[in-house]
């Protein structure tokens, strides 16, 4: 778990990392993948739960960021957070598309939600909190639980997660809901709500 | 929708899970840069990233590295390596010192090379993107406008987990302020964009990365839109290549 609370709570010297980046320098993907990769790894592995599939579908995030590097802000960009969402991004299409799913404009979103991944770590809770994080999830419900690992790891709509539950898409709704006000009550997080 | 019917949506949003109506409305907030959804949303972006951390930990191979780095040009000694056009911008700076060039004419001729080795370094990301797919051991292929003589002509390659190449000639130009966008079509279901290109002396390849699901997917098709890009396609294809009933 630890190498994805740093890739969450990188110091300032991700900005002099995203500048090289920026100039296209090889080294610093070499830093980038030395610092994230493994994290990007676990993360699809848990996903696509096929250890080739992940290899490729993180060279995949890797070489996205490598040519979308331009959309982050070298001045405030958060890049550990944006080439995580990618990884999952990634690995959640790669599910969907090879389960004949509905897929999700995620172009669009990697491109046009970039912005949001600016001056994130000055805004993430401090580690402590991200360390509660598996706890948290430990101690939710099982059927709260149940419902954010689907909906993260295995990228289901709510619709799909009722017919895979057998629950009525409104319980499914009130789980999701429930959880996740529960994961922000013990991580702490600011409540948007 | 205001901001305030939306903030209940943000983590939804954030763990894409969010229905319409309110997935739209705030992807469209977000495109117009409110302020509002934008912190919100960011908000239940960091608490979605966190609930990754209890994926299990697990350690790739270590040839993944080597193969991303290579992927970018980097350890690679086929084509035309990074390192060969910064050599050559060393070596003109010298030879500019050595000539006496002015400062203002070495600064103008290192910022086009400064640029030439960005498009360069672009330029084997995308061709390494699509060797990748055409080497992948699942690449199916389909070809377009074979039985015509004038129109586009070419094939387009799809691979399971890479994404989708094309590569077409006999492109007319676009008009001004138009682009080319190719739609990935699934059979019985409207057409997913698929990025935008431009056609150069009529050619044009372009790599859609990315998982496809080629026992769901028709056709890949090309239509000439708004700069922008649409969501849907606006104008009728100038490109339809039907993908074949069994991949092989």
């Amino acid at each position: 778990m630890l190498p994805l609370i740093l890739a969450i709570y990188a110091g300032p010297e991700e900005l002099a990392l995203i500048a090289r980046l920026q100039r296209r320098d090889p080294q610093a993907l070499a830093e980038l993948y030395d610092t994230y990769g493994r994290a990007a790894y676990a993360l699809v592995l848990r996903v696509v739960r096929d250890r080739a599939i992940a290899e490729d579908l993180v060279q995949e995030t890797f070489l996205r960021v490598w040519n979308r590097i331009h959309l982050i802000n070298s001045e405030k960009g958060a890049i550990g957070p944006w080439l995580l969402a990618i990884a999952r991004n990634r690995a959640i299409d790669y599910l969907r598309s090879s389960a004949g799913r509905e897929r999700n404009l995620i172009e669009l979103n990697e491109t046009d939600h970039a912005p949001l991944y600016r001056e994130m770590e000055a805004e993430i809770p401090i580690s402590d909190q991200a360390r509660r994080v598996k706890a948290a999830m430990d101690r939710l419900a099982p059927n709260h639980r149940t419902v954010m690992e689907l909906a993260y790891f295995e990228g289901m709509s709510q619709s799909e997660m009722s017919v895979k539950m057998g629950q009525p898409l409104g319980t499914i709704k009130t789980w999701v809901r429930t959880a996740l006000q529960s994961l922000r009550d013990e991580l702490g997080v600011a409540v948007t709500s | 929708m205001n901001c305030d019917e939306l903030r209940d949506h943000y983590d939804l949003y954030a763990l894409d899970i969010a229905e319409e109506p309110e997935r739209g409305e705030i992807r469209t907030h977000l495109q117009r840069d409110c302020e509002v959804c934008m912190a919100g949303v960011k908000r239940s972006l960091e608490t979605v990233t966190l609930i990754g951390a209890s994926a299990p930990w697990a350690e790739p191979s270590r040839q993944l590295r080597r193969r991303i780095l290579a992927s970018v040009g980097f350890e690679q000694r086929a084509g035309v390596p990074w390192w060969a056009s910064a050599l050559a911008i060393a070596g003109l700076g010298m030879l500019a010192l050595y000539l006496g060039v002015s400062g203002k004419q070495y600064e103008q001729t290192a910022a086009r090379l400064r640029t030439e080795l960005r498009e360069q370094t672009a330029q084997i990301a995308s061709l390494t993107e699509a060797f990748a797919i055409l080497s992948g051991p699942n690449t199916t292929e389909a070809s377009f406008g074979g039985a015509q003589p004038m129109p586009p002509q070419g094939k387009v390659f799809l691979n399971p987990v890479r994404g989708v190449l094309l590569i077409a000639h006999n492109l007319p130009r676009t008009p001004a302020n138009k682009i080319y966008e190719m739609w990935i079509i699934p059979k019985g279901a409207r057409p997913v964009p698929a990025g935008l290109f431009q056609s150069q002396d009529g050619r044009a390849m372009h790599v859609q990365s990315g998982a496809v699901n080629l026992a769901t997917t028709a056709a890949v098709a090309v239509t000439v839109e708004n700069e922008a890009g649409a969501d849907q396609p606006t104008t009728q294809p100038v490109i339809v290549a039907a993908l074949p009933a069994t991949p092989r």
